[in-house]
């Protein structure tokens, strides 16, 4: 499964939304998912994928692609990409 | 002065004896315990063998996405109150939210976030501690969750008073429906603190019931010579009280009228029970419902099953009462001691009697401590419905609240 796939499956579990319906463009808060959500979110996507997002990477992130983004190029830096 | 009076419309209820009001109702009728050995890996390492616990499943009022981001205690809060207001009846979609509160108690709160969290920074040196773990384990999350799902957005209070919390919450919701701050308030209360570091705690305590080697069911036992400490429960209770006028307006069935709050400190121990803080509670209590004592057809003890506790309480009875006169029983027999949730739990096995005129047991009592002199519910007994009930609830703190409700 690919970096967005496994992000998608796993935003569509944590927010109980429907895969189909995440569009890697859409601003979270159009999905449903508010501030805190998101921080607790990606608390969870750190663990899965072993990185770590900086607070000012996090503010960056506004969309399930920008977070894609992020994921990959923290996976290529540790050299796990 | 006419004050509001307020209807009790709705109750729920997450327990050891089951997860629904009739649950609840047929197991304390039957005299059936909900006490069981602990599993293994938080026996072992606390010390405790024993509680009444609750067999909880989120599905279906909670998706798993909701249920990983609340802890054990909210979720058992929005459980009780789920099913209270759905047996109320209430259309919150056609009310004033406005209006509409939410009394809450707890001892500790989110003890299964607490310690999860202690266990990853003190047990595995892990400090990145989940985002969610403040929210979810301060001790007003499970009566904000409530507030939340169900956008109740009227006068919210959380009350911590270990062992009286959720007894406190039902007062004071009373006290805010008669002032007019609120038409509805959805009381109670929860705890869900059976984790290995919290029972250790307990344990050292040296107030906890050990396992009855022939029958752990029946470890507990209130009045009774042989009693040797209390068993600590988990669950939660919740209530929709309601100024009677708006209850009425709507046609909602009425299960009895929360009429008496008596609330006093004892002021001189933080753990030994005094007898004189009792006594003005329930003297509070009846005073502001305006009954004589005869009148209390049902008092649910607080009956913790401690040595000194149980004995101080029937002194305390006997002086409001007179010795042998009110049948008293402690269901913490059965179901254990919820300690911010044994209040509200309490109060529905109170209804029990008060509706159904059905009085429930102290189960296992069969030698009777000679100090306890007041008039044991030893067996389910079927009366007439009485006019009212009293319920106690005394905490470590010198906490005393006292609640009295009447027959609809």
């Amino acid at each position: 499964m690919d970096t967005l796939a496994r992000i998608k499956d796993m935003a569509a579990r944590e927010f109980s939304i429907d895969p189909a319906a995440l569009d890697p463009a859409a601003p979270l808060d159009t999905l449903g998912i508010d501030s805190l959500s998101f921080i607790e979110f990606m608390f969870k996507v750190e663990e899965e994928f072993g990185i770590s997002v900086s607070d000012e990477d996090l503010r960056g992130i506004k969309t399930l692609g920008d977070l894609e983004r992020h994921v990959g190029a923290a996976l290529a830096a540790a050299g796990k990409g | 002065m006419d004050r509001r009076r307020v209807a009790i419309t709705g109750a729920g209820v997450v327990s050891p004896l089951g997860n629904s009001l009739e649950e609840l109702h047929r197991a304390l009728a039957a005299g059936r315990s909900g006490i069981r050995p602990l599993p293994e890996a938080i026996a072992k390492p606390s010390g405790v063998q024993i509680a009444g616990m609750v067999e909880w499943n989120p599905a279906p009022l909670l998706t798993p996405a909701e249920a990983t981001n609340l802890d054990r205690v909210s979720q058992f809060a929005l459980g009780a109150a789920a099913q209270a207001i759905e047996a109320s009846g209430l259309d919150l979609k056609a009310e004033n939210l406005e209006r509409f509160g939410v009394h809450w108690g707890t001892g500790m709160g989110g003890a299964q976030t607490l310690e999860s969290s202690y266990e990853r920074v003190y047990g595995r040196n892990d400090w990145r501690l989940r985002p969610l773990a403040v929210v979810m384990g301060m001790n007003n999350a499970a009566g904000s969750n409530v507030a939340v799902r169900f956008g109740l957005r009227g006068p919210f209070a959380n009350y911590s008073t270990a062992c009286s919390s959720s007894a406190m919450a039902l007062g004071e919701a009373m006290r805010t429906i008669q002032a007019g701050r609120a038409d509805v308030v959805v009381a109670g209360g929860a705890e869900a603190l059976l984790q290995p570091g919290t029972l250790a705690a307990w344990f050292a305590l040296r107030t906890l019931a050990p396992a009855d080697a022939a029958d752990p069911a029946a470890s507990c036992k209130p009045f009774d010579k042989r009693r040797a400490g209390l068993v600590l429960g988990e669950g939660a209770a919740a209530f929709v009280l309601e100024d009677e006028a708006h209850a009425r307006k709507r046609g909602a069935r009425i299960h009895g009228y929360l009429t008496g709050y008596g609330n006093t400190c004892d002021a001189v121990h933080m753990s030994r029970p005094d007898r004189d803080g009792q006594v003005r509670a329930m003297r509070q209590a009846l005073a502001e419902s305006g009954l004589a004592p005869e009148a209390i057809g049902y008092l649910n003890a607080h009956g913790t099953a401690t040595v000194v506790g149980d004995v101080v309480e029937c002194e305390a009875i006997g002086a409001i009462f007179g010795d042998g006169t009110v049948p008293v029983s402690s269901t913490k027999s059965m179901h254990g001691h919820l300690l911010g949730g044994a209040g509200a739990l309490e109060f529905a096995a109170a209804l029990l009697a008060l509706e159904q005129g059905l009085l429930p047991p102290t189960a296992f009592l069969e030698q009777p401590e000679p100090a306890c002199k007041v008039r044991h519910v030893t067996a389910a007994e079927q009366v007439a419905p009485p006019r009212a009930v009293m319920s106690n609830s005394f905490a470590f703190g010198g906490s005393n609240v006292v609640l009295v409700a009447e027959r609809a």
